[in-house]
């Protein structure tokens, strides 16, 4: 009878019971300790320190970007997953699985857009995220290392995108990835300037790995397929774990040191002077900034649930944006790829059409040497500037804030310059058409314009003194650079890539 | 030190609330576009409104209330098709729905009674997008698909898939067998090649049925941006479509045009399973294996009218700014044996816009070529001609030549508004006696006059001969009589 008894009372709290099992503390905690131990007893949350920051919860510091790289990740990660269940990768059946999972797979036209739309999200919140590192100084020691980290993510993402564009097999896809292939090819037009490449073919060599053939076809897209559903998303993930790793033991988010110093929140109180009661153990002996002797550490909070809403915050709002978006606009999905009936204009993905339009230069330039030279340079960032001063503070101050401002409009002005004399009076092949090819992948409106910009960040160096001004420099004209290359290489671009003001100018045929 | 609490992370559950509410708003809006306001269930709930109304037993009164509202496709293996048009129209294989308005309609002229949904789908005659399932993506102009819905008044173009529309009755493809007729009678085989026979003027047209409007220079099409309004805005003017278009305007009436167009629609080299194939389809393909006897006046009706229209009187042509040569003419064929005229069919005129007709270019057997050398024959036999004087001296010939011929022949011989006489065909073809007699008495109903009564002497013809003949090229065997 008691054992009957003892059964209906535990069968009545098995709610109660598996909720405080659940979480190891038993409930939701009431303490900074209890919020330490949900933080670290928590294989998820165990990754990001117990204590963070005020500074690094800042919306005007960080937009929250990284965060929502995550979260679009995620996101693409799911709905990718569910894409995959009906996708058939094969030329014969691709387009048709697509077609199925537009009209009659349950959610499945919506679950399409949310990945686009995310897709779209992540390639723009990596460019914008690694601006924001850049101006606030966050790549400086002891961060250098997780910059060239957080350049390799670019680099992958950027290679999902475009691996995931040829998938649909359509107009789009195939004359995009026919376009992207070619630019893999474009140091043949170097080899064949020098009439080298009966014996040393980089670009045929780097465009068969690609395309596993010598166009794009059934080898094409069950390699782009496997790259975009395992190898490039094991390689991102393992990237960005690093990435995060590095971010938390170089010391959480760059902040200025030498600001005021913020309150600790210590047991739902504000507090400034942080009152030890604990007894520390010695774990190790580090070198650095991190670890915080004789002094309190003043300015946190405690990640449970601060830091944790702010991530709840960033998760929600991708979600909600792709949401909209996917729920408005369809991705788009053109006839089916017909390697008899060329796109005009053929182009890439949008990331990619600063790139076309110096591929319409000089292919290898525009493919292979301009993006060489800017990722080098990139890399070399912060081991070339070490000034420490200013790290976490936007632009670095007042006279970063200036370099900036003027950079980016003689950026802007150089290269709106340089492509409206191209567009006008077109460039050497049209004055002297017998010219050398080498002379022109050597002297074209992409080499003249990385000239003026390296020109205009060694003024500022000699004006300034500072490498840090001079970095600023760069970096900005790069930006404004690829801001508006990309927008002509979408926008104004048309059949036979003439310009046009609109593409309702354009020709139909 | 204690201050009173500031939440740090307030703004972040405010950001975290409103877009969950969004999240959750969205994916309900989403949900219900899909299970509950899409299109084609309005469409099926109304149905089984009219199947509730119609049913007149209790067997088909229990049926309207079982009438299930889901997506129905229709999938033939063979042909690779999923069609899902019945999803909205469900009635079109009731004929108790002859009554109702689209999409609910029986379809018309009981065409399914012969060719079941089942077996044969939706879009193998109609076109379209079958796994579409809105009418605008389903018909798929103004939208990414390469065969759009075609009209009902053009659908007739795919009949020929699988059956010989001219032994359909009149009513189911007459307008197809109309085009077929026209191609003939208006000689377009003159210049397009179909099945590997015609001229090389204009392009081949054995798949313009499954040509894209991306194939098409539409650039000054008016109406819908679709290949059978541009063939049909073409057939009305090809020059104001493709400019400098050497295509004449060809004489048809509205009908014609349509019938034109829908032949055009019809051509597509794609295979269809052998168990589709109509007996007449089978029976179309033997005769093109076991040709009749070829018909001289209808091979020249369809590749030679079209230049050289009746060839009785030398014709100007506008488009290709020279005079045709009046083949038919008896002055001109007692001057040529039937060696001469066929090889001059068969190589054609080089240069000129004369094409060759022999087997390996315009597609004609040696029988077909005897044919209408036998046609043009009719005009008058081969006369013996009297021999032709002796060649005499290239120079004074060539002297003689600038004065005379070259204002029609051209100084260099290439013709002008004249045949070229240049051309190795001619060289080879053409014998001295059949110059000689051509220079004497010129050409009835041309332009080309007669030397002798212009008092050429023998010996200026001779002369004229060896001037000719400096453009014989190197290794020809030349015919002498």
């Amino acid at each position: 009878m008691r054992s009957t008894e003892e059964f209906v009372k535990n069968l009545k709290e098995v709610p109660r019971h598996l909720g405080e099992s659940m979480l190891r503390t038993g409930r939701l905690p009431q303490t900074d300790r209890e919020r330490s131990q949900s933080t670290f007893h928590n294989l998820f949350l165990h990754t990001q320190s117990v204590r963070v920051h005020r500074h690094s919860l800042r919306f005007a510091y960080t937009f929250g970007l990284g965060l929502i790289l995550v979260a679009s990740f995620v996101v693409l990660t799911i709905t990718g997953i569910l894409l995959m269940v009906y996708y058939k990768p094969s030329t014969e059946l691709a387009y048709q699985s697509v077609k199925d999972l537009h009209f009659v797979v349950p959610a499945g036209r919506f679950i399409r857009n949310i990945h686009r739309w995310a897709a779209h999200l992540m390639v723009a919140a990596v460019f914008l995220h690694m601006a924001r590192v850049f101006f606030t100084g966050s790549y400086k020691r002891p961060r250098e290392f997780n910059w060239l980290i957080g350049l390799t993510l670019l680099v992958v993402t950027l290679g999902l995108s475009f691996t995931g564009y040829l998938l649909p097999w359509d107009q789009l896809a195939y004359w995009a990835i026919t376009i992207g292939s070619n630019i893999a090819s474009s140091p043949r037009e170097v080899t064949d300037a020098l009439n080298i490449t009966r014996w040393f073919d980089v670009g045929g060599f780097q465009k068969q790995l690609l395309l596993g053939a010598n166009f794009v076809g059934e080898e094409a897209l069950i390699r782009f397929y496997v790259l975009h559903v395992a190898i490039l998303p094991l390689v991102i993930a393992a990237f960005m774990g690093v990435h995060m790793w590095r971010v938390r033991k170089d010391g959480g988010l760059s902040r200025d040191e030498s600001a005021e110093p913020l309150p600790a929140r210590v047991e739902g109180r504000d507090v400034h002077v942080f009152q030890p009661t604990k007894t520390y153990g010695l774990m190790a002996v580090i070198r650095g900034r991190t670890a915080v002797v004789n002094r309190a550490p003043e300015g946190t909070v405690s990640s449970w649930p601060h830091l944790l809403w702010a991530e709840i915050a960033a998760f929600t709002f991708t979600i909600a944006v792709t949401l909209v978006l996917g729920y408005f606009f369809d991705a788009p999905l053109k006839e089916v790829a017909n390697p008899a009936i060329p796109e005009n204009p053929a182009k890439a993905p949008w990331y990619f059409l600063g790139l076309q339009e110096l591929v319409s230069y000089s292919a290898f330039m525009g493919g292979v040497g301009i993006p060489t030279i800017v990722l080098i340079g990139l890399g070399l960032i912060p081991y070339l500037d070490r000034d420490p001063a200013a790290v976490g503070v936007w632009f670095g101050g007042r006279e970063g804030r200036r370099t900036f401002w003027l950079s980016a409009v003689f950026g802007l002005a150089s290269v709106i310059a340089l492509l409206a004399f191209t567009v006008n009076f077109g460039w050497l092949r049209a004055w002297f058409p017998t010219i050398p090819q080498i002379v022109i992948i050597a002297f074209n409106p992409g080499t003249v314009l990385v000239a003026v910009y390296m020109a205009w960040s060694l003024w500022t160096l000699r004006r300034s003194g500072s490498i840090r001004q001079s970095a600023i420099a760069l970096f900005t004209c790069f930006l404004a650079g690829f801001i508006v290359l990309t927008a002509m290489g979408s926008i104004f671009r048309g059949p036979n890539w003439h310009f046009y003001w609109w593409p309702s100018q354009w020709p139909v045929h | 030190m204690a201050q009173p609490a500031s939440d740090p992370s307030k703004a972040y559950k405010w950001v975290a609330l409103v877009c969950s509410l969004v999240c959750l708003v969205f994916l309900a809006a989403a949900a219900i576009r899909e299970n509950v306001t899409a299109d084609w269930r309005r469409y099926q709930q109304a149905y089984r409104e009219i199947l509730k109304a119609k049913a007149a037993d209790t067997a088909s009164r229990r049926a309207a209330e079982a009438f299930r509202v889901e997506i129905r496709q229709v999938t033939v293996v063979s042909t690779k098709t999923v069609d899902r048009c019945v999803t909205c129209h469900t009635g079109i294989d009731d004929p108790r729905m002859a009554d109702q308005p689209n999409p609910y309609k029986t379809h018309p002229k009981g065409l399914l009674k012969i060719h079941p949904t089942e077996k044969f789908g939706c879009t193998v005659c109609h076109q379209g997008q079958g796994a579409a399932l809105t009418f605008e993506e389903a018909k798929g102009e103004d939208y990414f698909w390469d065969y759009p819905l075609i009209p009902a008044a053009l659908t007739q173009a795919t009949c020929n898939q699988c059956h010989d529309p001219r032994r359909l009755p009149a009513e189911a493809a007459g307008k197809l067998a109309r085009g077929i007729k026209l191609y003939e009678e208006k000689g377009c085989a003159g210049c397009h090649k179909l099945g590997g026979k015609g001229g090389p003027q204009g392009p081949a047209l054995d798949n313009v049925g499954l040509k894209t409007k991306h194939q098409f220079v539409r650039t000054a099409l008016q109406g819908s941006q679709t290949t059978w309004s541009w063939l049909t805005e073409h057939f009305r003017n090809p020059g104001g479509i493709i400019t400098g278009s050497l295509m004449p305007v060809p004489a048809v009436t509205r009908a014609e045009n349509e019938a034109l167009t829908i032949y055009m629609l019809s051509l597509r080299q794609q295979p269809i399973p052998s168990e589709y194939q109509a007996p007449d389809k089978i029976e179309e393909q033997y005769a093109r294996l076991h040709p009749p006897e070829p018909d001289g006046a209808r091979l020249y009706r369809q590749y030679c009218a079209a230049c050289h229209d009746t060839a009785l009187s030398t014709r100007w042509d506008k488009l290709f700014q020279r005079f045709v040569p009046a083949i038919r003419n008896p002055a001109f064929l007692r001057t040529e044996d039937d060696e001469c005229l066929i090889t001059n069919i068969r190589e054609g005129r080089p240069g000129t816009r004369m094409p060759a007709w022999g087997a390996k270019a315009g597609g004609l057997g040696e029988p077909e070529l005897q044919a209408i050398v036998s046609y043009l024959r009719q005009g008058a036999p081969a006369a013996a001609l009297p021999p032709a004087p002796p060649r005499g001296s290239a120079e004074r010939g060539r002297r003689l030549f600038y004065q005379e011929c070259a204002g029609c022949h051209g100084p260099d011989g290439k013709g002008l508004v004249a045949p070229a006489l240049n051309n190795p065909v001619f060289q080879s073809a053409a014998t001295d006696a059949f110059i000689a007699q051509t220079i004497r008495l010129g050409r009835e109903n041309t332009p080309m006059p007669a030397f002798a009564r212009a008092g050429f002497e023998e010996s200026d013809i001779g002369d004229l001969l060896a001037f000719i003949r400096t453009w014989a090229p190197a290794v020809v065997t030349r015919r002498q009589p």
